[in-house]
């Protein structure tokens, strides 16, 4: 499989008053062409932090310290300015969690589409408003003539997101990453979204990062799926693999803590306890040993590697290792994951 | 929108009247005396008789509410005898007019140059010498300013005259003696605009928009002109526009140390002379241009803000 994207080792942080965030610490990922990845984690893990520099779009206190993140054979984040703008848009379209706020609120919706394609293209403004119209058909705006026209304030939520969403595809990008683009939309609108984003990666080929905190979302959108603590990747591995066998403590609880629709009275949903590290100082083994209910003592004391669990499938956890003791998942997600199996194996036989 | 505009006009000639009620009675609070405290008794009963001052203080309200209601503002009594007010602030306008207009031509590009730089480069040296800049010009009342510039520019370097040049058309030594006093009728408004441009070009640059548009694949100088600047201007029109109708208006301090003999320094020679009717007619005319240009913004918002042109015209529907 060809890779389109790769981040090797990328490691950022913030100068924040109180000293030095460290947000990123060292992520691994790729992305092959026409598949789409899952990062998720819960908030501040670092998820937004990773596409805003692959984007270049980090806010101007965050400093890049290595890595590369390399598009096509090119690295990124060694390109100069001039160079990087043709690629982003261009190349790469991003959507934003909050469609409410990221359009310009006194530009027309058909200036906001057109504008790279007359600027940066230097698309005669006829073809641009034919191609905008088209566009938003594609992402299913109902009488688009009469829309063209009109201000983000005249749409809904899910309309505005449908407009994101049809600016970034306006320059035919081949990678498309969205950042939590149903978050601040309501359950219904939701899944209109997402069947939308797999409809257009379908017809366009897109490949497509997908980062969010719903595992629900992740599970019916991913091909391959990233899990991220504490500014790392702790375990990642093909939808199945990560879902039915996780290796992970932490997966172990974010999917305890989902409920479901097959989720009854009896089972109790589990809440991680205690909050996430504190990143301007990262402790020093595993970052989700304080939380983790099968913490080792070389957890406090040495970051765990990635252990292989197969071709696809790693976990950064001492439990892997050989000398570890044998421990298995929580029983309740355990039998969870044995009941969903046995839907789905129902389903499809 | 027309019910609109009929129901604010409504509102401010309500305004209007009430200010004129309390202006004629406050001005009779001043002590002082319209003929002069020396003036012969036979003359301060002709004057007193002239301008139905006799008669009890209720019933020369309502013969001077009727002359105004029939656009007759009165006479002055005792700065400009016997001229009616009206020509007296019509004359006085275009010297005010002129100043206000070269000190806006200043005032704006200035203002929203500096607030445009600080925003841009802010937490910079830049932005933290317009600031400091800022602070000064709003700290330090015109008076001070105006005194200081006719001080080391006009006495010790003498590159100025003190005064305004009044006599004659237009020349280049009148625009001379024009370049102090619109100096120091634009610091006040130059430090204002230069506040709201920061805020508001910071807030727009730091806005989820700018992020859009900059992934959208614009570059930053795009992005900023096309979007943070657009939209930063909008609230502007709240300061601006108000120093277009404050044009007319005139400073009383600067007027009055530079000898400019505009509106402004008409209003505090006609307060010291106990002139009553032009001292009201003055206070009008300031009330008339305040309340207008707040009327203005207002409607200025529906022009230039599309969500508030068509969102509040379906509110209406």
């Amino acid at each position: 499989m060809e890779k389109v994207l790769e981040v090797k080792d990328l490691h950022i942080h913030f100068n924040a008053f109180a000293g030095a965030v460290k947000a990123i610490r060292g992520v691994n990922f790729h992305l092959n062409k026409g598949e789409t990845i899952a990062i998720v984690g819960e908030s501040g893990s670092g998820k937004s932090v990773t596409t805003k520099a692959v984007c270049r779009i980090l806010a101007e206190n965050a400093v890049i310290d290595s890595g590369t993140i390399t598009y096509e054979g090119k690295d990124l984040l060694a390109m100069s300015n001039k160079e990087f703008v043709d690629i982003r848009g261009n190349e790469i379209g991003l959507i934003f969690q909050d469609p409410l706020s990221a359009l310009d609120p006194v530009m027309k919706i058909g200036k906001q589409i057109t504008e790279t394609l007359i600027l940066k293209q230097k698309m005669p403004k006829a073809e641009a408003k034919a191609r905008a119209l088209e566009l938003m058909a594609a992402v299913g705006i109902p009488n688009p003539e009469k829309r063209y026209e009109e201000y983000p304030f005249q749409f809904s939520g899910g309309m505005r997101q449908r407009i994101v969403i049809a600016i970034a595809l306006a320059s035919n990008p081949k990678v498309l990453i969205c950042d939590e683009p149903t978050t601040a939309l309501d359950v219904t609108i939701q899944s209109q979204i997402l069947d939308l984003i797999k409809k257009l990666q379908k017809e366009r080929d897109l490949s497509v990062i997908f980062i969010t905190h719903d595992l629900g979302v992740v599970a019916n959108m991913a091909d391959r799926v990233y899990v991220m603590y504490a500014g790392k990747i702790v375990e990642q591995g093909t939808v199945n693999e990560v879902f039915y066998d996780p290796k992970h403590p932490y997966t172990w609880a974010l999917l305890s803590s989902m409920p479901g629709l097959d989720t009854e009275g009896k089972d109790e949903l589990e809440a991680i306890p205690g909050t996430p590290p504190n990143m301007l100082y990262p402790p020093v083994g595993d970052a989700f040993a304080p939380r983790n209910p099968y913490a080792m003592k070389i957890d406090f004391e040495r970051e765990p590697p990635l252990f292989k669990v197969s071709d696809t499938h790693y976990a950064a956890t001492w439990l892997l290792h050989p000398d570890a003791p044998k421990t298995e998942m929580p029983a309740s997600l355990k039998k969870r994951i044995e009941r969903q199996l046995k839907e789905a194996g129902e389903l499809n036989g | 929108m027309l019910k609109y505009i009929l129901k604010r006009i409504a509102a401010m000639v309500l305004t209007l009247f009430i200010i004129l009620s309390l202006s004629f009675f406050a001005i009779r609070l001043i002590p002082g005396d319209v003929a002069g405290e020396n003036a012969a008794p036979e003359i301060k009963a002709a004057m007193e008789a002239r301008y139905h001052l006799d008669k009890p203080l209720g019933e020369q309200y309502v013969i001077f509410l009727k002359n105004f209601l029939s656009l007759d503002f009165g006479e002055s009594m005792t700065l400009y005898p016997r001229r009616p007010v009206f020509a007296i602030i019509r004359d006085k306008i275009p010297t005010t007019l002129m100043l206000n207009i070269f000190s806006l031509c200043l005032t704006i590009p200035v203002g929203l140059f500096c607030g445009i730089a600080a925003a841009l480069r802010k937490n910079t040296i830049v932005d933290y010498a317009i600031s400091a800049m800022v602070v000064f010009n709003v700290s330090v009342p015109s008076f001070v300013f105006a005194t200081l510039l006719q001080y080391i520019f006009a006495y010790k370097l003498g590159m100025f005259p003190f005064l305004l040049e009044i006599e004659g058309g237009f020349s280049f030594s009148k625009f001379w003696s024009m370049i102090l006093p619109v100096l120091a009728l634009s610091f006040g408004g130059i430090a204002t605009i230069t506040r709201y441009m920061r805020a508001e070009l910071f807030e727009a640059l730091n806005s989820e928009y700018m992020l859009l548009s900059k992934s959208k694949g614009l570059s930053n100088v795009q992005s900023t002109l096309r979007h943070a600047l657009r939209n930063s201007f909008i609230p502007l029109c709240n300061v601006i526009i108000p120093m277009f109708m404050n044009l007319l208006g005139g400073s009383m301090v600067v007027e009055n140390i530079f000898g400019i003999p505009g509106i402004g320094s008409l209003t505090s020679a006609s307060i010291q002379t106990s002139d009553y009717y032009l001292t009201i007619a003055v206070l009008f005319f300031y009330s008339v241009i305040s309340l207008t240009s707040m009327l203005l913004v207002d409607l200025s918002y529906g022009i230039v803000d599309p969500r508030i042109r068509i969102g509040g015209g379906k509110v209406r529907e």
